[in-house]
């Protein structure tokens, strides 16, 4: 990649950009969109995976202490179906602590709460600015005839429940009531045969914000109102997430379970956001390592593709350059796929065009040059022509005093022969450097002045040379496939053309055949006509003086070698050209005439 | 100038960060379509409510003991018009302001008065009405008796709906002449459960498992497989047809209502009035009463609410409201499984009665 191609502004430089935009900003909006839709997602992922934890975790909690209650509630109505029998009542008490392992004490109460059959009845929270503590069957709860469980008791540090059962009989009257401490212990064991995610915790707090188990392995004591996620968890109707000082949690009310209906206990999820957001973050890095890698890649792709695109439209401005300061590349012409190998076809006909231009212009200016060398030599002939008259007068009144035989007759008729060739070369002189005369009719109706019909002109040359060629046995055959006007005066072309089929028809010695086209020139800007004939031709090396004045190829005293300089004035005058080459068939010459059309 | 240079000393004096508003605690027990759109209204009107909900079933049990013990003291709760004589006699809830009480219709006003004093705002007034379809004929009159006989005509295979519970069974019971008082069971309570549990298994479906009542009833009339169906005001909002249904009373039927009490350990009881008075204003009464046919309690709200929630208005006007007794919400916890008993065929009326007598001895005697 050269300076010239990344110099800022150039094709190549903006292709480049547009191509580095394209790919950055898609890539930087894809990225920014993935990563936040990543920790969006895994956001969702880690609340939703929390919270079917904790509902996992509740259900099992609720599902245990249904079963308990549930055995207890059947024991309790078989006992009191049972008639109170105290042997029956013992063994009862036995088979329900089997059934039950979280059954830790049981007491069996009579409607007026005296003790029955079991344990004590076990002491009640202690609730802290309560007063004084109510008697142990009121503060349980076994005044009530409504199922209980109440918040979490810690006995000896262990957390239990007190959980009450009405006995109702057969009819639906009240026979007395189980207590039942349960051991929370399960909750624990629950917890902790739970798969938790890295730094998760779970946390269960009854409804004055007590743990009463933990993922910890030691159950830290004291209360944890005040957490936020607490207070949180436990003023919720259901569940619900929240990110707080680094931690992600999710919470549960637990009170909308059966078991524990009424009760507020809440389970709680808590985990470091680094850890829990950990997917997340390795997503971003991913996305944008490999956005950056893809990024590389598209503007590495881009800048080769770039270069391929733009390599064939640096060539063709280097060729347009060459082209606009005055060079004719060597170079072939630039090769491209698509609308760029238009291009290139396109300038090079341009080129083709605008030499053509040059050509034309460079023709007018030899013609004025030409023009300016004879109006010189028009003057200088002029001068010339009237000593010369008087030279050949003289001369010829000399020899009229002359006898036949006289001394000096001969170098007298040398002398008027040689004036008369003078005059004769002077007359061609003067024709040389006549300049176009407008006012001459133009051939053909319509015509415009200053201007020829192709057709009709060379229509015509072929009529005045008809008896010359007739003579030599040549033939004449034109063929003319473009109507437009071109800028030249009919009579020069005419005397132009003249000149071109006498030069051929001289040079035929047992006659010949002769050609005249006039057909559109490449580009349309101008009508070419060639003179075309089979006969002995011209060297290549004479080519170049053809249309020198006074060059000739004739024989001595034939030709006065102005003919073509004539021609090329005439064509050159009205901003044409005239070359020479070779004829059809590599045979004889071709004279190609290039006149510019009428606008 | 004095001033300005005043108020900024001060407010940097003051801390940085303005002292954030006291959330109001509310302890209730609506349901939670209920508690859907009480959050929403409070929302709105830019109250901090800190609400927590306490299961209707266990609500009287929660809060007298969550009172009794004076920690986490909600500021204002919401209770059954039944709990508020037991709460009053042990002294845990206050009386309004003397402001908050006029305004009330009388049968709701009525609900909050205890020993001729107010204590609480009503907040709703529902009860036991019979409810049918419009096209269904009306019983001769609101007597159980005529309720039987309708039901008979229909060719519905169980066309009574009515609820195995102590509550729908007073009806029958005061149909009898007896009402829900502790010494007042006697050979007429055994004839009126006997006839109430006569309707299940005939003119009532045998009754689905305890639990899943509610739903069972909404599934049968939504069918329509109910012609008469007792029920109240909290099961019309999710009822279809709501514009074709018909009210009408059901004789002795109990009344009852919705309290808002502000309990004597609230930290904030002037906050607490101030919500409830917001919860029964006219607007969100009325908004309640038009998601979920609730009766609202102000006597301006009752005119612009609904035609359906004025006709359920109408036939509660001739119910009755259960004995304003603390012990009264207690009853229902030996009457119901005595019913439940008797319907099920587990012991006989003779036998749960009596069971319910000692039962309510008990009671009493503690």
């Amino acid at each position: 990649m050269t300076a010239r191609a990344v110099a800022r502004g150039s094709l190549r430089w903006r292709v480049l950009l547009v191509l580095a935009l394209a790919a950055i900003v898609p890539t930087i909006v894809v990225g920014v969109l993935a990563i936040s839709r990543a920790r969006h997602d895994v956001a969702d992922e880690v609340q939703r995976g929390a919270l079917a934890h904790i509902r996992a975790l509740g259900a099992a909690l609720d599902g245990t202490l249904q079963d308990a209650r549930r055995t207890v509630e059947l024991a309790a109505s078989q006992w009191a179906d049972a008639a109170g029998d105290a042997k029956s009542t013992q063994l009862l008490v036995r088979r329900l602590r089997r059934d039950v392992p979280i059954v830790e004490q049981l007491s069996i109460l009579d409607p007026d709460g005296h003790l029955v059959s079991g344990d004590p009845v076990p002491a009640g929270p202690k609730l802290e600015g309560a007063g004084p503590a109510p008697a142990p069957e009121e503060d349980i709860g076994s005044h009530s005839f409504g199922g209980y469980i109440g918040d979490a008791v810690f006995d000896h540090g262990k957390p239990v429940i007190h959980m009450v059962v009405q006995a109702r009989g057969r009819t639906g009257e009240l026979m007395g009531v189980f207590v039942a401490t349960l051991d929370l212990g399960f909750v624990h064991d629950v917890i902790a045969a739970a798969r938790l995610g890295p730094g998760a915790q779970v946390l269960v707090v009854d409804g004055v914000g007590m743990p009463v188990a933990s993922s910890d392995p030691v159950l830290a004591p004291g209360s944890r109102a005040g957490d936020p996620v607490v207070e949180r968890a436990l003023a919720s109707t259901v569940e619900g997430t929240m990110s707080q000082a680094g931690w992600v949690s999710a919470y549960r009310n637990l009170s909308s379970y059966q078991s524990l209906r009424g009760v507020r206990w809440a389970i709680i999820h808590r985990q470091p956001e680094a850890e829990a957001y950990a997917l997340a973050r390795r997503t971003t890095r991913d996305t944008i390592v490999i956005g950056a890698a893809a990024l590389a890649l598209a503007l590495a792709l881009g800048a080769f593709f770039a270069t391929r695109l733009t390599r064939p439209l640096a060539d063709l401005a280097r060729r347009a350059d060459a082209i606009a300061a005055g060079q004719i590349p060597d170079e072939p012409p630039v090769e491209g796929p698509g609308e760029i190998g238009t291009l290139a076809h396109s300038v090079d006909e341009m080129a083709k065009r605008i030499a053509e231009r040059a050509e034309l212009a460079s023709a007018l200016a030899r013609g004025d040059r030409l023009a300016s060398v004879g109006v010189m030599s028009a003057q200088v002939a002029h001068e010339i022509n009237n000593p010369l008259t008087t030279v050949l007068g003289y001369a010829k009144l000399l020899l009229e005093d002359k006898p036949e035989g006289h001394a000096d007759r001969n170098a007298l008729e040398l002398i008027a022969d040689e004036a008369e060739r003078m005059k004769k070369i002077i007359g061609s002189l003067l024709e040389y450097a006549r300049a176009p005369r407008p006012s001459e009719p133009s051939i053909g109706a319509g015509a415009v002045a200053g201007t020829s019909q192709p057709a009709q002109v060379l229509g015509h040359v072929a009529a005045l040379v008809a008896p010359q060629l007739k003579k030599v046995r040549a033939t004449l055959a034109t063929e003319v496939t473009t109507e437009r006007r071109i800028a030249i005066e009919p009579s020069a072309l005419q005397q132009v053309l003249v000149n071109l089929v006498q030069n051929a028809a001289q040079a035929f010695t047992t006659g010949g055949a002769i050609v005249m086209t006039a057909k559109p020139a490449p580009g349309g800007i101008a009508t070419v006509i060639t003179v075309a004939d089979d006969g002995p031709g011209i060297p290549v090396e004479a080519r170049t003086k053809v249309f020198d004045p006074f060059y000739t190829t004739k024989a001595p005293g034939t030709g006065t070698g102005l003919g073509l300089a004539v021609c090329k004035h005439l064509v050159a005058t009205a901003g044409g050209t005239i070359e020479i080459g070779d004829g059809p068939n590599g045979r004889g010459v071709e004279f190609r005439v290039v006149i510019p059309n009428h606008p | 100038m004095r001033l300005p240079l005043l108020c900024l000393a001060l407010a940097a004096c003051g801390g940085g960060e303005p002292r954030a508003e006291r959330p109001i605690k509310f302890l209730h027990t609506f349901s939670p379509r209920e508690t859907e759109l009480f959050n929403t209204t409070i929302a709105e009107r830019g109250l901090h409510v800190d609400a927590s909900l306490v299961p209707f079933a266990r609500g009287h049990q929660v809060i007298e003991e969550l009172l009794r013990a004076g920690r986490n003291c909600p500021d204002l709760i919401r209770i059954d018009a039944t709990w508020l004589p037991g709460l009053v006699a042990a002294k845990l809830v206050v009386q309004p302001p003397p402001d908050l009480g006029t305004g009330w219709a009388a049968i709701a006003k009525d609900l909050a008065v205890v020993d001729g004093k107010m204590w609480a705002l009503p907040q709703s007034i529902d009860g036991l009405v019979v409810v049918r379809l419009a096209g269904t004929p009306a019983p001769a009159t609101p007597a159980v008796t005529d309720l039987i006989t309708a039901a008979h005509v229909s060719e519905l295979p169980h066309p009574l709906g009515v609820r195995v519970d102590g509550y729908w069974f007073v009806p029958w019971l005061r149909n009898e002449g007896v009402d829900l008082a502790p010494a007042a069971l006697d050979g007429r309570a055994v004839r009126a459960l006997r006839d109430f549990a006569a309707v299940f298994g005939g003119l009532a479906a045998t009754p689905p498992s305890a639990g899943s009542e509610a739903p069972d009833e909404l599934r049968r009339w939504n069918a329509h497989e109910l012609a008469y169906w007792v029920t109240g005001p909290w099961q019309l909002a999710d009822l279809r047809d709501r514009d074709q249904i018909e009210v009408s009373a059901l004789a002795h039927a109990p009344r009852g209502g919705q309290l808002l009490v502000v309990p004597a350990c609230a930290a904030q009881p002037a906050e607490g009035w101030r919500l409830a008075k917001e919860l029964t204003s006219e607007r969100v009464s009325l908004i309640f009463s038009d998601a979920f046919a609730t009766v609202p309690t102000l006597a301006a709200a009752e005119a612009h609410a609904t035609p359906l929630v004025q006709r359920m208005l109408a036939a509660l006007a001739s119910a009755e409201p259960l004995p304003r007794e603390p012990v009264t919400p207690l009853l229902f916890d030996d009457l119901n499984p005595a019913v439940a008993a008797v319907v099920a065929g587990d012991a006989t009326p003779e036998e749960a009665i009596a069971g319910v007598q000692r039962g309510w001895h008990h009671l009493v005697t503690r």
